[in-house]
């Protein structure tokens, strides 16, 4: 039986390069009886121009989550920044009818309304909130026996006053749903660094140095992987290793994976089937005799 | 010559500053004026050992008027939106959303926006997207597209032609 339908908004980096995270999202969503619906002419959420101008970001969001209302759904963002976007976008035009009628002329354009009736939803509240522990505790065929250091990226647990999913400076779903898959997630200074993905836009060198530096002390403290839900957050840490790992002049060989990639494993679903192929870092350790 | 420097001769702009702050009030209720400079906001500032931002400093320059000072140096766009400094700030400010309207003055000014920047908005109004989509390679070194890897056709923009006509139509507009 389905526990809920919704609209799949997957973002730019997702769904341009970071296939693993779509693939593996794709497949476990369903065994969890989530149903994704998709849908036609979504454009970029806005976040990553609001260094240039804000209201290109605020309009963009708008744009996307009126596209979504006409299917009479809520929006599930598995990308934290797309979903701090919109969640901002719904916390400025939900609130002040004046930017709201400005942002409906310019979507007039497209014949499109913000009317603010659909929720949005990311990775942490549909697999904690909605789906919750037990009903992934469940499907646990294979528990997984692996010491995790746990990445949740900036944008998914701040700024809280927007609203987040998960506390800002103690966050614990990620850990929690690790646990139910029989994976150890034990606390580690570094874990809320910033990976540094951002500053790729204009100082990307700077951005591998954040990137390795963190991978670094991840390494040394003998975790087996690194466990992420941000698509930008995952490009630095994976399909950047090697690259970062040249920047910090250390060798590093740390599997990186998404959390719904080790949710397929722990699920029993075939890793190849999951988009392991496509993670650069050495996950070869995870997944052979699989 | 570093910001503090230009600041003993710099000329206040009342105007731009009661603009910034009124934006800042709408969009995020937030009061520069509170800032007491604690520095909080800079001792977790993800992008202050590496390259030198000082948040807490940047509302000191907003707070005097300071705003040429800013827009013309590039310590402007070393923040890494970590908003690490809005979420600890005792008095509710949030110099990550300073830092957003400063840069979009500077944009707005004519100012050379740096890096990739460009390459993406211009992305965004050709395609939708902020990149082209991607044939990306395996651990073992073969190239897989989307279709390859069994997932569907991307979703962007079904009229290019009205999307591009929203967009320019925004990049002129304040809030």
């Amino acid at each position: 039986m389905t526990k809920k339908t919704l609209v799949f908004y997957p973002g730019c980096i997702m769904q341009t390069e970071q296939y693993s995270y779509e693939i593996s999202l794709r497949e476990i969503l369903p065994v969890l009886d989530i149903k994704l619906v998709d849908v036609e002419g979504f454009s970029c959420c806005g976040e990553p121009l609001k260094s240039v101008n804000r209201m290109i970001t605020l309009v963009l969001s708008a744009r996307n989550i009126a596209l979504a209302e006409s299917r009479n759904l809520d929006i599930f963002t598995p990308c934290p920044i797309c979903n701090l976007a919109f969640r901002e976008c719904k916390n400025i035009l939900d609130n002040d009818d004046k930017i709201k009628e400005k942002v409906n002329g310019f979507l007039a354009e497209e014949g499109l309304t913000y009317n603010g009736i659909s929720k949005v939803i990311d990775l942490l509240e549909l697999l904690y909130d909605i789906v919750g522990l037990d009903y992934i505790k469940k499907h646990v065929k294979k528990p997984l026996d692996l010491k995790a250091a746990v990445h949740y990226g900036c944008h998914a647990i701040r700024p809280s006053e927007i609203g987040r999913s998960d506390d800002s400076e103690e966050p614990r779903k990620i850990e929690d749903i690790l646990e139910v898959l029989g994976v150890e997630a034990p606390w580690y200074p570094e874990k809320l660094d910033c990976c540094g993905g951002l500053l790729n836009m204009n100082l990307p060198e700077t951005a591998l140095t954040k990137t390795g530096e963190k991978l670094r002390s991840i390494q040394e403290q003998g975790f087996d992987l690194l466990v992420d839900i941000c698509p930008w957050c995952h490009r630095q840490f994976d399909s950047k290793q090697k690259k970062s790992g040249e920047t910090v002049a250390y060798s590093l060989n740390l599997p990186v994976v998404y959390l719904t990639q080790l949710m397929g494993l722990a699920f029993d679903i075939p890793w190849g089937k999951l988009g392991f192929n496509l993670n650069l870092s050495p996950v070869n350790t995870l997944v052979e005799g699989r | 010559m570093g910001i503090l420097d230009l600041t003993s001769m710099g000329e206040p702009q009342v105007d731009v500053k009661r603009e910034i702050i009124g934006q800042l009030e709408r969009l995020q209720d937030e009061i520069p004026e509170y800032c007491y400079q604690c520095a909080k906001c800079t001792s977790g500032c993800e992008a202050h050992r590496l390259l030198e931002l000082e948040p807490h400093r940047i509302i000191a320059l907003l707070k005097r008027g300071l705003i040429d000072e800013m827009v013309n140096s590039d310590i402007i766009w070393t923040c890494m939106s970590c908003f690490k400094c809005w979420e600890r700030c005792p008095q509710k400010i949030a110099p990550v959303e300073i830092l957003f309207l400063l840069k979009n003055y500077a944009v707005a000014l004519g100012k050379q926006i740096p890096g990739n920047y460009t390459a993406a908005l211009q992305s965004v109004l050709s395609k939708g997207l902020i990149q082209d989509v991607k044939t990306i390679s395996t651990r073992t070194g073969e190239t897989k597209s989307r279709r390859d890897v069994g997932l569907p056709e991307i979703t962007k923009p079904v009229d290019p032609v009205k999307f591009q006509a929203l967009i320019s139509k925004m990049a002129v507009e304040k809030i």
